[in-house]
């Protein structure tokens, strides 16, 4: 038997090791199954698109088919937009969970539509998911303190130090053997569930290999942490304080004080904020002249400037075209709005290289796709979508073309890809 | 012809932690095949002489040599040749006695299989229902045994006691001293620091007084009396007077 074969029956002969690696384990598991369910249901949710959508056109078609009237069609037309999870998004739901990832929009104004989620749920956006990167970042350091933070000490307390270090494997040898023992388990416990979950949903394995080596990483930092806590020879009781208040100033206080203190620092209104100044222009347009409107209108969009004029009679290109400058009327609010949440996630990407729970959830939700980047890459692809949305129904508004049943199908679909 | 290295050699050691000088020009040479004791008072530098011994801490000048090999600067390959019995023998509780025995004797790079281990039981004297108990309920003589018996199957030609007889009932102690003269008959060379002067002159070859980190007083056994026990406890308490004053 090999001294690591005696090590590993020494440790797991431990009531209390064996119990915290099984735990561990069954933590990470439930996670993942967790996660897997979670990602399961919002696939699930995308795929029952199309019939839904087939649903909701059919229920007006006919009747649009019978006026024949695109601004009709175009304001009880819901378009769907969906961001599919990432094969990683199960390890790390991020901001999934708290932001839409189905968004129907209208090619009414955008902006009143494209934050309605933006609101978080505040239970959810609290403790996050339980989730792999939670149990990886919040639970697995507590469980590397259980096994690492007495190697010396309890050896020490137990009289077993000096009869343990007179022997010609038992010195600095010994230690090294066992923290990295007991590394590799925490390791295996937390990346041999992972790599199993990750195969199962098609991770690529470059990707699976990048975490498993982040997981070393970040499981290495805890261990060096508790070594370094133990080279001061205190008490086990003593380590273990130490330790724990290691644990809660580098994983909760820091990184919490860190958000304030960037938010702090980096002002930005609320999305809803936004909605709101978009929703003031366009009811303002009820109570000025129609012509001022479209001279707006057509002064930014001169290619519809040909149009046919207004009427005394309503018409959808009028109550379109106010949607269209109310958006255009918030613009650089938004532009302002995303610059300064690209700036908080620079300055919460900088504060993953010092504290490194932060950083291994950034590196995490980045390569699962489910962080803020994602976010704002999804909201882009809805913008385009919407773009196109209203270029399709202004073609007919703005020319006076009939609208019929078969014009639904000849309406841009989301490209989830772009 | 080379001589061969002696087992335990310290010669003209020096060693001070901070300003206090702990070991003072100590010379000892244990030969193979002898027990030599080696007493003193609290403070008198017993215990930095096995550390010293054991490469837990190095001289700050003069020689210290096990089998030839420097401890200070080759720990393992010393330690390779030391079996060492601190005062308190502590062991793993959870294991049974079979299990710390291969545990100790994996770390000290040797496999015994467990017959082998189990005659060395039988020949340390422990109970064959101890073989595989789980220590939590041993005695310290029966944790002692355990002990004495991975020095015997390990096989080294130095064997290093701290204390080994506090706290043992005379009847454990008489078994301990009658493993050790067993040892000693294999040619292990043993080095035993203790304050039990009778527990030393009924085993020792020769039995050195240590004071302020050097030797004041060497009496080697001599006749089939063997030492003066009284004339020695005389000396023993000059020692101490001494190093008290």
């Amino acid at each position: 038997m090999t001294l690591w074969m005696h090590e590993l029956r020494l440790l797991m002969r431990q009531r209390l090791a064996a119990t915290a690696l099984a735990l561990l384990a069954a933590l990470t598991i439930a996670a993942l199954v967790a996660g897997m369910a979670e990602v399961a249901r919002q696939r699930a949710a995308i795929a029952a698109i199309p019939a839904a959508q087939n649903e909701d056109i059919g229920a007006i078609a006919a009747w649009v088919d019978k006026e024949k009237d695109a601004g009709s069609a175009a304001y009880y037309s819901f378009h769907p937009t969906w961001d599919a999870p990432s094969p990683l998004a199960f390890a790390a739901l991020g901001m999934r969970d708290v932001s839409p990832y189905i968004l129907r929009v209208r090619a009414l104004g955008l902006e009143a539509q494209i934050y309605d989620g933006d609101t978080f749920n505040p239970e959810m956006a609290l403790p996050g998911r339980f989730d792999f990167a939670f149990v990886l970042v919040f639970l697995a350091p507590l469980f590397v303190i259980a096994l690492c933070h007495d190697l010396n000490s309890s050896e020490r307390e137990a009289g077993r130090w000096r009869t343990l270090a007179a022997l010609p494997n038992g010195g600095a040898a010994l230690w090294r053997r066992r923290v990295l023992l007991r590394l590799a388990l925490l390791w295996s416990v937390i990346c041999m569930p992972f790599a199993v979950a990750a195969a199962l949903s098609g991770a690529g394995f470059a990707a699976i290999l990048t975490i498993l080596l982040l997981v070393a990483g970040y499981l290495l930092f805890w261990v060096v942490l508790c070594a370094l806590v133990e080279r001061l020879g205190w008490s086990s009781t003593a380590n273990a304080a130490t330790t724990a208040a290691l644990w809660l100033m580098l994983v909760l206080i820091l990184p919490t004080l860190g958000h304030v203190a960037i938010n702090r620092a980096i002002a930005i209104d609320q999305g809803a904020e936004i909605a709101l100044a978009q929703r003031e222009t366009v009811n303002r347009a009820w109570d000025i002249p129609r012509e001022d409107t479209m001279k707006a209108f057509y002064a930014r969009h001169p290619q519809w400037a040909d149009s046919s004029p207004l009427t005394s009679a309503f018409h959808y290109k009028w109550y379109f075209a106010f949607h269209q400058v109310g958006d255009e009327s918030v613009a650089g609010k938004v532009r302002v709005y995303r610059q300064g949440l690209e700036a908080r996630d620079r300055a919460a990407h900088g504060l993953g290289w010092l504290l490194p729970s932060v950083g291994v959830q950034s590196v995490l939700t980045g390569m699962a796709r489910t962080d803020l980047s994602a976010q704002l890459a999804y909201r882009d692809r809805i913008r385009d979508y919407h773009r196109q949305l209203r270029e399709f129904y202004y073609g007919y508004m703005f020319r006076d073309r009939p609208f019929g049943k078969a014009d639904f199908k000849r309406a841009p679909m989301f490209d989830a890809k772009t | 012809m080379i001589e061969p290295a002696l087992p335990i050699l310290i010669e003209d050691v020096f060693l001070a932690y901070g300003d206090h000088p702990v070991l003072n020009a100590l010379s000892l040479n244990v030969a193979a095949g002898t027990v030599t004791a080696l007493l003193g008072g609290n403070g008198a530098g017993k215990s930095t002489t096995l550390s010293t011994l054991l490469g837990f801490v190095r001289a700050d000048a003069g020689r210290v040599a096990i089998c030839g090999i420097d401890p200070g600067s080759q720990p393992e390959a010393a330690r390779r040749n030391i079996a060492y019995l601190p005062e308190n023998v502590a062991l793993y509780e959870h294991l049974t006695a079979v299990e710390n025995a291969r545990y100790l004797l994996a770390l000290s790079g040797d496999t015994q299989d467990r017959a082998a281990i189990t005659d060395a039981f039988a020949a340390a004297g422990l109970q064959e229902r101890a073989w595989d108990q789980r220590l939590g309920a041993f005695s310290k003589g029966m944790r002692q045994k355990v002990a004495i018996a991975v020095a015997l199957l390990r096989e080294v030609p130095v064997l290093l006691l701290d204390e080994p007889t506090s706290g043992l009932d005379p009847r454990a102690t008489a078994d301990f001293n009658a493993l050790v003269l067993a040892v000693r008959e294999r040619g292990t060379a043993v080095l035993m620091v203790t304050h039990d002067l009778l527990s030393a002159a009924d085993i020792a070859d020769r039995i050195c007084f240590l004071e302020a980190g050097r030797i004041v007083e060497d009496v080697t056994a001599d006749g089939p009396d063997r030492f003066d026990v009284r004339a020695l406890h005389a000396r023993f308490a000059v020692s101490a007077e001494r190093l008290a004053a």
